[in-house]
């Protein structure tokens, strides 16, 4: 499998189209279900699956439509948990802050990773296998393990509750991953490309900036959604370094008030919604950028 | 480049003595690696200051018994003592437990990725539905699962609908079921991200490959278990190590939601008993002692699946 390049998704399309394309003029479903029992079968355990699999989506919606009582009973509709939604809960500064954190800490991964993954690619130094093994390798780290030097760190500066914190710890968090995939990325630029811009007249930095970033589109989108999917659903970092209320991401003010048990069910199904649409959005316009990312980490 | 070298050399006399010595440093070369050093820089700071040295000061702290006001050194016999706390043995066989849903979280996407690879009508959109769940937190998913497996949850409708009345419980107030519960909807949360990896695996496949044998008259499950499956191997391991290290690192916010580690210990893993031990208790110390035999943990898995594909190499 071919994974330099931008385009790891790029077999999985060529395949399907290719496919697509031997499948000349298309038979009627009828006929083909009828000719291939087979896939009926197929095709029915996948609606299934997707029956089980969109459930969640169904019951929060559904649920949000109802007051406390119907809920319990089971029956009637009412949109009372969405209109009160945004009285019952913060929702519309926790989104605030959530949009902050993320727009941050992907600002320093895009910035850390690009230079540094084109580096890596491009520009050789003494020791440099050693450095890239280093950054590569704790992508291994997990959060857990760190978690409590981090806060005494943190605190220390001075910077639990204030947004920095969780910035600076997802940008560490996604900067390994991210790394690698841009170093692979520009493993796929030519040399001649940058020979050329040498020669007019750019130094190394400015081939990076001018030229590299630019054509680096495609993998850039790959590391933003990647890293917006998992810091705006992070609930941990978060939920440790800001510990005030008002400073409070979507996931952690829908964390820390479920498990209160105090809230109306059916508004935290819609509060559920609210924080989910977002990262949902995303996904359904960059399908593409983010499975081409999931299935990168398969070339290592 | 040569006009650049040209200049380079021109404007720095000094590299050209180096290079009589017979090193092949020229200027171009140098000025190659001040500008990877520069453009390193970074992600590097970033890395050594937020990851690397945290690690170093959780084992320093791992080996007190710093409990969030005093803080003595107390050296390696903190694993000995944690290694002899039942509680640590009973979080652990959770994680254990948790292991035995491996299998299942693989088996289920391979078969699901093995069935959009034959291309069924509509399988693209399938393929977007089935992934669609991978966009949401744990926090949400967890949210709706504990409503699922509530007393009077969808489970136990389902179940009182097929006249198992009698296996009606609070899934969630009972350690074992309150662990399998956990446990399915760690399984159901796998589904999207395996199957993607299955099914992009399965791309790579030659079609040539599956013309011949359907040439051969070789049927489908014959076909999936004597081409695919093998095939496959590479992506079946990358899958296999992925869901293994979610279900040690990533189900965190699923159990603060569902069961904040409960009933008991009934469903706290080590990634939840760090937490609980430091920012529950206080007792950072063992909370680091912990959170470094995780480390370890993980460490062992990836040298484990990088020793598996030298060893095929």
């Amino acid at each position: 499998m071919s994974l330099d390049g931008g385009g790891a998704a790029a077999p999985l399309e060529t395949a399907a189209r290719g496919r697509m394309g031997s499948r000349r003029g298309r038979p009627s479903l009828a006929r083909r279900l009828r000719r291939d029992p087979g896939a009926v079968i197929m095709f029915l355990v996948l609606i299934v699956v997707c029956l089980v699999m969109l459930y969640p989506f169904a019951f929060m919606i559904i649920n949000s439509l109802r007051t406390e009582t119907q809920y319990l009973n089971g029956s009637g509709f009412s949109t009372s948990s969405w209109s009160g939604l945004f009285s019952a809960l913060p929702v519309g500064s926790e989104l605030l802050n959530s949009t902050l954190i993320c727009a941050g800490s992907i600002a320093i991964i895009l910035i850390g990773s690009s230079a540094a993954g084109f580096a890596f690619a491009k520009l050789h130094y003494r020791r440099q296998n050693v450095i890239f093994l280093g950054i590569i390798g704790s992508m291994m780290i997990p959060v857990q393990s760190i978690i409590i030097p981090e806060y005494v760190n943190l605190s220390n500066l001075g910077l639990v509750n204030n947004y920095l914190a969780p910035i600076l710890v997802y940008s560490a968090l996604g900067m390994p991953f991210a790394t690698f995939l841009m170093t692979v990325f520009f493993r796929g630029l030519p040399d001649e490309l940058i020979e050329a811009a040498l020669c007019d007249g750019f130094g190394y930095v400015g081939v990076f900036w001018r030229i590299a970033v630019r054509m680096a589109a495609p993998a850039l989108a790959t590391v933003t959604v990647l890293q917006f999917i998992q810091i705006w659903d992070d609930l941990l970092v978060a939920l440790l370094l800001l510990q005030e209320p008002a400073n409070r991401t979507i996931t952690v003010g829908l964390g820390v008030i479920s498990s209160g048990r105090a809230v109306s069910i059916p508004a935290l199904m819609a509060g559920s919604l609210i924080s989910a649409l977002p990262a949902i959005i995303v996904y359904l316009i960059f399908q593409r950028y983010l499975i081409s990312g999931l299935t990168m980490g398969v070339s290592r | 480049m040569a006009q650049a070298e040209v200049e380079a050399v021109g404007v720095r006399p000094a590299l050209r003595a180096g290079r009589r010595r017979g090193r092949r440093a020229s200027g171009i070369a140098r000025q190659r690696a001040r500008a990877g050093i520069v453009l390193t820089l970074p992600a590097f700071a970033v890395v050594v200051a937020l990851l690397i040295i945290p690690i170093g000061e959780a084992v320093y702290y791992s080996m007190t018994n710093w409990n969030g006001i005093t803080a003595q050194w107390v050296g390696p016999r903190t694993y000995l003592n944690l290694f002899q706390s039942p509680t640590f043995w009973r979080v652990l066989e959770n994680n254990g437990l948790l292991l035995l849903a491996l299998p299942i979280a693989v088996f289920i996407p391979l078969v699901i990725a093995g069935m959009l690879h034959e291309h069924v009508w509509g399988w693209k959109v399938f393929r977007s539905l089935i992934f669609l769940p991978t966009a949401v937190s744990w926090v949400v998913i967890g949210i709706v699962a504990m409503q699922v497996f509530a007393a009077n949850g969808t489970v136990n409708s389902l179940l009182g609908a097929l006249g198992l009345k009698s296996l009606e419980i609070n899934f969630l107030g009972f350690e074992y079921s309150a662990l399998g519960a956990v446990a399915v909807t760690f399984i159901w949360s796998m589904v999207g991200t395996n199957t993607i990896i299955f099914l992009t695996g399965m791309s790579t496949i030659d079609p040539a490959i599956y013309e011949a044998a359907r040439l051969d008259g070789a049927g489908r499950m014959a076909v999936f278990r004597h081409i695919t499956l093998p095939l496959l191997k590479r992506y079946f391991q990358f899958g296999f190590v992925i869901t293994t290290i979610s279900a040690f690192t990533g189900l965190f916010s699923l159990i603060f939601i569902m069961t904040e580690g409960g009933p008991g210990y009934g469903t706290t893993t080590l990634e939840f008993f760090v937490y609980q031990q430091a920012f529950a208790i206080g007792a950072f110390g063992t909370g680091a002692t912990v959170g470094i035999v995780l480390l370890v943990i993980i460490f062992g898995v990836n040298l484990l699946q990088m020793r598996i594909l030298r060893g095929e190499n």
